[in-house]
């Protein structure tokens, strides 16, 4: 499903060059659940900014379902994004203006999907995250959990072939967390691809493979095992 | 989408009430004023465009030196030109100003002072609708009126009035036709009589007597070259080459010393804001002033929607991040930037709104202004409202939007908002232009003041207190002598210096504030000055507290002041320029006359205007000028000023 080859990305100030990502390679396949880790400044961030075709790459390439991204104009972008990708953020990242409802609802607007059926997509994904007595309420009238539902909810509306979330955990106290966590495990166990930036390796655990990065090159992948029931018996 | 973005901008709406409603009123008074300038403009344009033959029909403009043109010509030259031209289908002779005269029906007076003296195709030239009778058959007489239909009512009430006879200056007239005055144009004639041929035919010789309003229809309105061309030809035969001949100098000296009439044509429909002459009959549109409304009404819009522009970039702020998440869900540049413009439109069709409220509640105070009647109506005006709108919202949305839809997703949302140094100055510079903008209208209102205040205060050169200025017009029609009129006057003015409080009488034949009411260029010693002739009466000036700078005012007490004795005015010494003014002879019009005294310049028209060269000579001197007899001037005393304007009431009445 997506294909990097020889990624890199440098910043550039007037003094200084920063190779945020020198050459990297990866592969991410249909169904995949696949943590990234690593220190502030490894490049994680950088990474999944530039699969979410949020941030452009200084060179290499990049594929998502087999066509490149890299160079392509913003508006063919913005195209392949809304229809292809899902977005969970540490802060959730939802507009305080408009309702749960209109929050979610609104990939399907820039989807063109006609209001009939808008309605009974949003209700239907509501009522799988819980959250549909809070359709009518603002973000800011809910609990973090229910923002990250809600969030999740969004970045699930439009059956996006990926779903990238940066530390969805992030804001969260444990229990919300693990709720995150959980309803991430089983959107993966009903077949949707995830890519997860984390700090926590508790989080990354829930996930089938784990790369660790530094300094912009991932230093090692590893495939987890599926012992997570201890870890969760222990709270970590 | 619509609902989406419709509650994002209640939302800001209801928690920026304060930061909205300024918008909003900034931009309804932009409007608004936009609005005010745009129906001025309309009914200036509206003039005469009814007229079916608006660009065939053309007004004669005589060019009578390269500043001035005259809107009158001379009795001859109409049928003159229209025998010579077969591109002329016909001519239409009328009076240059309204008649103020009275109409008796039976025993009932209506008094009437838009009375149009012209010849009988007049409403051939003006089609005024007619409700009573018909337009062929107008005025088919000299014994023939038309009435509008408000002066119909006046005199006849709800009688049909066709066929009725009533009296004007003496004349038995019989109505045939009433026309329906419900159009824009620079001839709205209460009432219309056809006196023109017998006043045409009293000066047909005096080509240079430019008295009378001269009106051409030609058969195609492309062919106006081909007439001026044959005009000038009969101007030159009868005018320059005679009046050379007559100084012994050929045709060429003459016109390089003393100039010549150029002919020339103004079509209908742009007579009322862009002719070149003072203008005929209803006073000319003020074109310059037409343009500086409307352009410092789109000033005040540019300024209000560079407002709007302004606080709308500083709040995109709160809406950066809402843009951000926006964007990372998948919406593009254009959906962002017509979610902001949707907003503008929004907030500038709730301006247009109130603007219209702002219009209708002020337009009293607008019309008062103006003194015209303007009405927020027509679908020309609902036409341009549409295209103000489009042009607000081009204006006031296209920027914001494209600034906020360029905010970078990722940026935003780690709240960053590194603004380009482009942004930066172009928003310094509407800052700059804002302050401009209303700096230029503090400084442009203080020179304004200024100014009236100057023309206020301004020394006019005469002193109007406690002088009573009573307008005499002519009553007795066209029949009266020149001598018999003047005698008439004396009557009166007898009369008058019987009633308590009045202290002195005179009169004059002129009009403060409006100037000369007729001009004759003389020659002396080579050099023409165009003399504004005013008339008066002996103890005018001295009542007028008009000073004198050299030699005497006219006196009952030399015989000669009712012959040959005349003033002129500081200005028309200094264009004579002669050191020892006193006791010259002067050649005016074919007439000797000695000037005896140099009067101070004083204002009689526009106190802003440059004071003409003025002749002064006493009714008698030159017999003619009795026809311009048309005010009376009083002295009275203060204290008993209520008693004394009840008696001359009184005896008015009587007469």
């Amino acid at each position: 499903m997506i294909q990097i080859n020889k990624l890199s990305k440098i910043f550039r100030t007037e003094e200084v060059e920063t190779n945020a990502l020198s050459e990297i390679s990866l592969t991410i396949n249909e169904g995949d659940f696949i943590s990234i880790m690593g220190p502030s400044g490894s490049g994680k961030s950088t990474l999944l900014n530039i699969i979410g075709l949020l941030d452009s790459a200084s060179g290499g390439s990049y594929q998502l379902l087999g066509q490149e991204m890299i160079g392509l104009k913003e508006k063919l972008k913005s195209k392949a994004r809304k229809e292809n990708i899902g977005f969970i953020f540490q802060n959730f990242n939802l507009i305080d203006e408009l309702s749960v409802y209109d929050n979610i609802e609104l990939p399907l607007i820039y989807n063109n999907v006609s209001p009939s059926e808008r309605k009974k997509k949003v209700q239907d994904i509501a009522k799988i995250l819980g959250i549909a007595h809070r359709l009518k309420h603002y973000p800011q009238q809910l609990s973090g959990g229910q923002q990250q539902r809600v969030a999740v909810a969004r970045a699930l509306i439009n059956d996006p072939k990926i779903i990238l979330a940066d530390e969805p955990t992030g804001n969260l106290d444990s229990k919300n967390g693990n709720e995150v966590m959980e309803l991430l495990t089983d959107l993966h166990a009903s077949g949707s691809t995830i890519l997860m930036v984390t700090h926590s390796d508790y989080d990354a655990s829930f996930s089938q493979k784990t790369i660790l990065m530094k300094d912009g090159i991932i230093l090692s992948e590893k495939t987890n095992n599926r012992n997570v029931d201890v870890l969760v018996s222990s709270k970590n | 989408m619509l609902k989406n973005w419709t509650n994002i901008f209640i939302y800001h709406i209801r928690n920026n009430k304060i930061f909205t409603a300024l918008n909003v009123l900034g931009l309804s008074i932009g409007i608004a004023g936009l609005i005010f300038a745009i129906l001025y403009w309309n009914d200036e344009q509206s003039y005469d465009q009814w007229n079916p033959n608006k660009d065939n029909i053309f007004l004669v403009a005589n060019q009578m030196d390269p500043t001035t043109y005259w809107a009158s010509s001379s009795a001859p030259i109409g049928s003159a030109i229209k025998e010579v031209s077969p591109e002329i289908e016909s001519f239409c002779y009328l009076s240059g100003s309204y008649d103020n005269d009275i109409i008796r029906f039976n025993t009932k007076k209506v008094q009437s002072d838009h009375i149009i003296v012209a010849q009988k195709n007049f409403f051939d030239y003006f089609p005024y609708e007619f409700i009573e009778g018909s337009q062929k058959a107008a005025l088919p007489d000299v014994n023939s009126i038309c009435l509008s239909e408000d002066l119909a009512f006046q005199i006849f009430g709800n009688e049909a009035a066709l066929g009725k006879q009533i009296i004007l200056q003496g004349k038995n007239l019989v109505v045939r036709g009433v026309y329906k005055l419900d159009k824009k144009s620079l001839c709205n004639p209460s009432c219309v009589v056809n006196f023109m041929d017998e006043r045409i035919k009293n000066t047909i010789q005096q080509w240079g007597n430019f008295q009378f309003v001269l009106l051409l229809k030609l058969k195609n309105g492309n062919d106006q070259d081909q007439v001026v061309k044959r005009m000038q030809k009969i101007y030159f035969a009868n005018m320059t080459a005679p009046r050379a001949k007559a100084q012994g100098m050929t045709a060429k000296e003459f016109i390089q010393k003393f100039g010549e009439v150029k002919a020339g044509l103004e079509p209908l429909s742009s007579i009322r804001l862009h002719t070149k002459t003072g203008g005929i009959i209803e006073s000319n549109g003020n074109y310059q002033f037409l343009i500086i409304m409307v352009g410092l009404s789109i000033l005040i819009l540019t300024l209000s929607i560079v407002n709007y522009v302004n606080s709308a970039t500083a709040n995109a702020v709160k809406r950066a991040k809402e843009v951000g998440v926006r964007k990372i869900i998948g919406a593009s540049k254009s959906a962002i930037i017509q979610q902001f413009i949707f907003e503008t439109a929004i907030i500038s069709l709730v301006s247009i709104l109130i603007s219209l409220v702002i219009v209708e509640l002020t337009i009293p105070y607008y019309n008062a202004f103006l003194e015209k009647n303007l009405v927020l109506q027509s679908s020309q005006f609902y036409l341009q409202l549409v295209a103000i709108f489009f042009v607000t919202v081009l204006l006031a949305g296209i920027f914001p939007a494209i600034y906020i839809a360029n905010f970078e997703p990722l940026k935003v949302l780690k709240g960053n908002f590194g603004r380009s140094k482009s942004g930066v100055w172009l928003r310094n510079g509407m800052l700059i232009f804002q302050f401009a903008v209303a700096a230029f209208f503090i400084v442009g209102s203080y020179i304004v003041y200024e100014q009236i205040d100057l023309m206020n205060s301004k020394d006019l050169g005469f002193n109007g207190k406690q002088i009573l200025n009573i307008s005499y017009r002519n009553i007795y029609g066209e029949k009266i002598t020149n001598e018999d009129r003047f005698q008439r006057y004396n009557i009166i003015k007898n009369q008058l210096k019987h009633i308590r409080g009045i202290q002195e009488v005179s009169a004059g034949g002129f009009v403060f504030g409006q100037g000369a009411k007729s001009v004759i260029s003389y020659h002396h010693k080579d050099i023409n000055i165009d003399g504004n002739n005013m008339p008066i009466d002996f103890g005018l000036l001295e009542m007028l507290k008009i000073k004198l700078v050299d030699g005497r005012y006219l006196n009952p007490k030399f015989a000669q002041d009712t012959v040959s004795s005349m003033l002129i005015n500081e200005t028309a010494l200094r264009l004579l320029n002669e050191k020892n003014p006193i006791g010259k002879k002067i050649n005016w019009d074919g007439k000797e006359a000695i000037i005896v005294g140099i009067v101070k310049d004083f204002s009689v028209g526009n106190p802003g205007e440059t004071i003409p060269p003025m002749t002064f000579f006493h009714f008698k001197s030159v017999p003619w000028f009795t026809s311009l007899l048309n005010n009376i001037y009083i002295k009275a005393d203060p204290k008993t000023m209520q008693q004394t304007l009840a008696d001359i009431e009184n005896l008015w009445e009587k007469r």
